[in-house]
């Protein structure tokens, strides 16, 4: 069995979206901006699909 | 499975054979990367409350209208008197400084480090922070020393019949 990281780190960088998305989304709910609040949330229910996506692609990965 | 097993055939007997971690296995790469596909669908739907008060505000224009209140009489304030009242709710301290004649200024007086109360001290001209010593401009509401590094929320005013009203705070820039 060969190790094969490119999931975890695939998956590690959505995460790290996942973080930048969240934060964004209160910072400028908070600031007003309401439609860049809508869109951002949008783009974090996004990278769940993206995860799973990812995720089926890679899970054999190295068997 | 094996873990009842005791007979342990010498070739076998490596001192390992008594050492069951059941679930050693459990925690590999797939089910690593399964929990991190679970966490980005919570970071997903933590989000969702935020996109949804947001889309109910832009919907139904509502931006957050500021009650009126009047502070005091503008006779109460000598230049470089300051005073505390509360806006817009009655938990939320501000702070009114008179700069000069005629001049004024009102801050949430929340530190914008950990929301300790800040004062305006007359004889440094400066808004302060007692708990860990930041400073605030008073023209401007931005982080001057210490740890704050965001500007004090600007309270709007206006000055009629003789007193100072609030009639509003300032969103936050971003
Ligand atoms: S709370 Fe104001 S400086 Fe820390």
């Amino acid at each position: 069995m060969k190790r094969s990281y490119r999931g975890v780190l695939l998956l590690c960088l959505v995460l790290f979206l996942n973080l930048l998305f969240t934060q964004y989304t209160v910072n400028l709910f908070f600031a007003q901006r309401y439609e860049l609040t809508i869109v951002l949330a949008a783009a974090n229910l996004l990278t769940f699909p993206l995860a799973w996506f990812i995720y089926r692609k890679e899970k054999r990965a190295g068997q | 499975m094996e873990e009842k097993q005791t007979k342990i055939s010498a070739r076998d007997d490596n001192y390992t054979h008594n050492i069951h971690k059941s679930n050693e296995r459990s925690l590999d790469r797939r089910g690593f990367m399964k929990t991190m596909v679970g966490a980005a669908g919570l970071f997903a739907v933590s989000t969702l409350p935020w996109g949804a008060v947001a889309a109910k505000k832009l919907i139904t224009g509502e931006n957050d209208a500021f009650p009126t209140k009047k502070i005091a009489a503008v006779s109460a304030l000598k230049p470089g008197d300051a005073m505390e009242f509360a806006y817009p709710s009655e938990h939320e301290g501000a702070l009114l400084v008179c700069v000069k004649e005629g001049e004024y200024k009102a801050y949430q007086n929340a530190c914008t480090h950990l929301k300790c109360p800040v004062y305006w001290s007359k004889e440094d001209s400066e808004l302060l922070c007692p708990c860990h010593h930041g400073k605030f401009d008073v023209m401007t509401g931005n982080p001057l020393a210490g740890p704050p590094r965001r500007a004090l929320p600007e309270i709007e005013l206006k000055v009629e019949n003789d007193a100072i009203y609030a009639i509003g705070v300032k969103p936050y820039e971003a």
